[in-house]
């Protein structure tokens, strides 16, 4: 009997270890299960520079939500954004896919607009702007130069 | 060479007058850009004391594919909102005046010789036209206009170079100014920006 009582203990403690690392993991990992909390809404992109699902979207410097998805659309990127549900955006946000310093990870900055329309949930973002190509901006100085 | 010069006038009246514009946004653009190609090289109008009467002249063309109020709204963006009917037509004057005083060097300086339009997409009222153009030294510089229908005739009311957009810049720039100090110091700032040779 008492043998008995201790295997379950261990069995739980073991259990409630896996669940602890599952959790970890998810956290961690910026997975969402369930889906996660807020709205979706997109954007195209003539170039994502390197941005990645999980990176940051960022509304003055505060994170408002997440990249939740990549995908190809007629030879452009499609990138859906996961917003906080109380942030709203304006119709005329543009948003612009920035680094942080010079080679560090990329994420998306959104420009609040002055419309009183805001971008329902599924909708898109209009305006965008791709990130700056530094050695391509260098390689153009350089070559007017000449 | 006055026969030309007469053309051109007329184009410009008949313009003004009547929405003869009725084709698609790069179509329209493409209308202005050689309204302006024309009067650049219009020899009767080279010379440095011309100037002024040139650079009139490629205003009146802007001013018709330029959303002015559009373009300003959109830079001043959530403090657009709260600004009087004189302040926004204040604000739009100096704005139009400092893009005039930015990019006219610009306009005048390239060669212009060569102009290549990359296609355009429409989504509803708003359209984008894609355009490289060259630098004397065949270096090319992508720009995105971004248009905006409104009745016949297709509007800028941003665009991009190299993919830094116009709007996104000053909207940047601008809400610095106004929520450090005010608004106030924003049109002081540019008045002094805009009177400077």
């Amino acid at each position: 009997m008492k043998r008995l009582n201790m295997e379950f203990g261990v069995g739980l403690f073991v259990i409630a270890g896996i669940l602890c690392l599952g959790y970890l993991s998810i956290k961690l990992g910026r997975m969402e299960i369930f889906g996660g909390r807020g709205y979706e809404i997109y954007a195209i992109f003539s170039n994502t520079g390197g941005i990645k699902t999980g990176s940051t979207v960022v509304l003055a410097g505060v994170e408002v939500g997440r990249v939740k998805s990549i995908s190809l659309e007629n030879y452009q990127a499609k990138i859906t954004l996961l917003l906080q549900p109380e942030v709203k955006i304006q119709e005329d946000a543009i948003a612009s896919i920035k680094t942080k310093g010079l080679v560090g990870e990329k994420y998306i900055e959104i420009t609040p607009g002055g419309s009183n329309e805001f971008i329902p949930p599924g909708g898109r973002i209009r305006e965008t702007q791709p990130p700056v190509d530094l050695e391509d901006l260098i390689s153009k100085i350089l070559f007017e130069k000449i | 060479m006055i026969l030309i010069r007469l053309w051109i006038l007329i184009l410009l009246l008949f313009g003004m007058t009547t929405p003869l514009f009725s084709g698609e946004p790069q179509e329209q653009l493409q209308q202005t850009t050689d309204k302006v190609l024309a009067i650049l090289s219009d020899p009767n109008l080279k010379s440095p004391e011309k100037t002024k009467e040139r650079r009139e002249l490629i205003l009146r063309v802007v001013d018709e594919r330029f959303d002015w109020e559009e373009m300003a709204r959109r830079c001043l963006a959530r403090h657009w909102v709260q600004r009087t009917p004189e302040e926004k037509r204040e604000f739009i004057h100096l704005f139009k005046e400092l893009l005039q005083q930015v990019y006219m060097d610009k306009v005048e300086g390239y060669s212009w010789n060569k102009i290549q339009y990359e296609g355009e997409t429409i989504d509803g009222n708003y359209g984008t036209v894609k355009v490289k153009i060259f630098t004397p030294k065949e270096q090319p510089i992508h720009v995105e206009y971004r248009l905006l229908k409104k009745g016949p005739t297709w509007l800028v009311y941003d665009f991009s170079i190299e993919g830094v957009s116009l709007v996104n810049n000053y909207r940047t720039q601008f809400n610095e100014i106004i929520v450090k100090s005010s608004y106030r110091e924003l049109v002081k700032r540019l008045k002094t920006k805009v009177s400077q040779p």
